[in-house]
């Protein structure tokens, strides 16, 4: 029997698994998303994240699990949830002629309830100029965006957002993250998937960390970050004079010392204190210290410390 | 079936916008009905010409190659395109069924067929004083079975060719064959006996024969050239089904 449409639930996800001949791509995935939500599936490429967001758009059928969109069963109702949700495509194409304005009401018209006037979303995403050009002729930018508005012509209660970076310059991507938050703003639901961790910690609610096809952590970024106790580095050089770390392994707070080429890297449970007192140490013993910062942790940590590799290798 | 007259519509002016499709589908039979009525000029020996002049020869032929070019030709090329670029696999995330799809591709290049033997009837009649002497019913009945059967089997090719690069090699291997067997220009009856019965297999055969036929007014012979055209028919849709991928 078909589980009961829970109307706070977006997404429910229980125990998807997908195999590729013996390659597990997505092994016993369970994931709630709330309506409202923006939901980051982060992990590095081939972990995969477009595997499940696939099987999710109803694009792929899932091994095994289930998996409710709005209540729906992708596999069995998946043009009722395709009347429904928006769809980004990682590496999308329409036909190659069309013209961006004619792209829009085409695809409009293939919908129950498309947007009344769903040429306004040219000008929300900068397209107005490129109305009239074959989408061929488009730079990467400009597809993705009219990829992104066309995902929005049937004004969706979820947006599925696969790599939403891919192709865009740090401004464009800038434009995109606001409208994302608009179209949140007015309590829709955003599924995105994205392997850079500064855009799921900017964009999203929560985070799920996937990689070789499991989730290995689920929470807010902040959250995530917290968990890690990771703490504070502190970075500095010392330039006149060689000394040996095990010095600064005695000042307030710091738990480890590495250095990184000719950097020392404090990691501290008390990044002030550490400061603090390294400034004082380093007048008394005349150390010259140069480019002292402070790190933060953020999600890349969380997924090094989750899996002991980096997110980009 | 919402969304079908757009996405036909659509469909209709992007094949315009691509010279090829337009140059095969438009301007290649017509080219051939001169080519063979003007430059050529002599009547080929072999026919049974009913009375008629040479042109009455050329223009079933030319309206064959009509609807070669917009469905054996333009289906599998749009298909396998598309596919490759992503494109079928963006409408599938979109609530459109496969039903509509193929009907809405299936009417541009029916729209496309009806100018192509527009242009060539223009031609052959205003021109060269062609007349079809059978019934205009029965000729454009024959027109649509035929146009059905090529609509099934371009799909085909379509689906069971991944990309462009197979499509074309399918479709040009069997293109020179239909254009040198089918009895567009050169008779049956100078092959050699074991390619005949081969050649009147050739879907394009009984297309050519038939619309000549009633050109020439020779009352219906060999009703079996209508079950070669439904074999190939149901042939293609098996295949179709069977091989379509949308990715």
């Amino acid at each position: 029997m078909p589980t009961m449409a829970q109307p706070s639930l977006a997404l429910k996800c229980e125990h998807v698994v997908k195999r590729y001949g013996d390659l597990v791509a997505v092994n016993d995935v369970s994931l709630e998303i709330a309506v409202g939500e923006i939901f980051g599936l982060v992990g590095p490429n081939g972990a995969g994240k477009t595997t499940l967001i696939e099987m999710i758009e109803s694009l792929r059928t899932p091994d095994g699990g289930s998996i409710r969109v709005l209540g729906l069963d992708p596999r069995t109702q998946s043009v009722e949830l395709r009347e429904r949700i928006g769809v980004q495509l990682q590496a999308t194409s329409i036909q190659p002629n069309l013209k961006v304005k004619e792209a829009l009401s085409l695809f409009a018209s293939l919908y129950r309830k498309p947007l009344p006037h769903p040429e306004e979303l040219l000008e929300t995403l900068s397209l107005a100029d490129k109305a009239n050009s074959r989408f061929r002729k488009l730079s990467g930018g400009q597809k993705q965006r009219v990829a992104t508005a066309l995902a929005l012509v049937n004004d969706p209660e979820i947006l599925f957002f696969d790599e939403i970076a891919t192709g865009l310059d740090p401004q464009a991507r800038r434009a995109m993250w606001d409208l994302l938050r608009e179209f949140h703003g007015r309590g829709k639901t955003v599924f995105l998937t994205t392997h850079y961790m500064e855009e799921a910690e900017a964009l999203c609610d929560r985070v799920a960390v996937i990689d070789h096809g499991r989730i290995i952590a689920l929470d807010t970024p902040a959250n995530l970050v917290r968990n890690l106790k990771a703490g504070t580095k502190v970075l500095f050089r010392v330039t006149n004079r060689a000394v040996a770390s095990a010095e600064f392994a005695k000042l307030p707070a710091v738990t480890r010392v590495e250095p990184k080429d000719d950097v020392f890297v404090l990691y501290t449970s008390d990044g002030n204190a550490t400061l603090q007192e390294l400034i004082r140490y380093a007048d008394r013993q005349g150390l010259s210290l140069d480019g002292i910062r402070t790190e933060t942790p953020n999600l890349d940590d969380v997924f090094l410390a989750l899996t002991g590799r980096e997110m980009r290798e | 079936m919402r969304g079908l007259t757009k996405l036909a519509w659509s469909e209709f002016r992007l094949t315009l916008r691509d010279p090829m499709t337009t140059f095969w589908s438009l301007a290649f039979p017509a080219l051939w009905f001169l080519l063979m009525v003007v430059v050529i000029g002599m009547p080929i020996p072999g026919f049974d010409y009913h009375g008629q002049g040479f042109a009455s020869l050329v223009f079933p032929a030319s309206i064959s190659l009509v609807i070669l070019s917009t469905s054996f030709i333009g289906v599998p090329i749009a298909l396998t395109a598309y596919r490759e670029a992503g494109v079928l696999r963006r409408l599938r995330v979109t609530p459109v069924r496969v039903t509509t799809l193929v009907a809405a591709y299936s009417l541009s290049q029916l729209a496309f067929t009806v100018v192509g033997v527009a242009v060539v009837t223009v031609l052959a009649m205003g021109f060269f004083e062609v007349r079809i002497l059978g019934s205009v019913l029965a000729f454009v009945g024959v027109l649509v079975c035929a146009m059905v059967m090529f609509l099934a089997l371009g799909s085909a090719i379509g689906s069971v060719a991944r990309t462009t690069r197979t499509a074309n090699i399918i479709i040009w291997s069997a293109f020179t064959p239909m254009l040198m067997l089918s009895e567009l220009f050169m008779p049956l009856s100078l092959l050699p006996e074991w390619l005949q019965p081969i050649a009147k297999a050739l879907p394009l055969t009984p297309v050519n024969t038939l619309l000549r036929d009633i050109v020439f007014g020779v009352p219906l012979h060999d009703p079996w050239r209508f079950g070669v055209l439904g074999a190939w028919a149901v042939v293609s849709l098996v295949l179709t089904v069977r091989f379509f991928r949308w990715e």
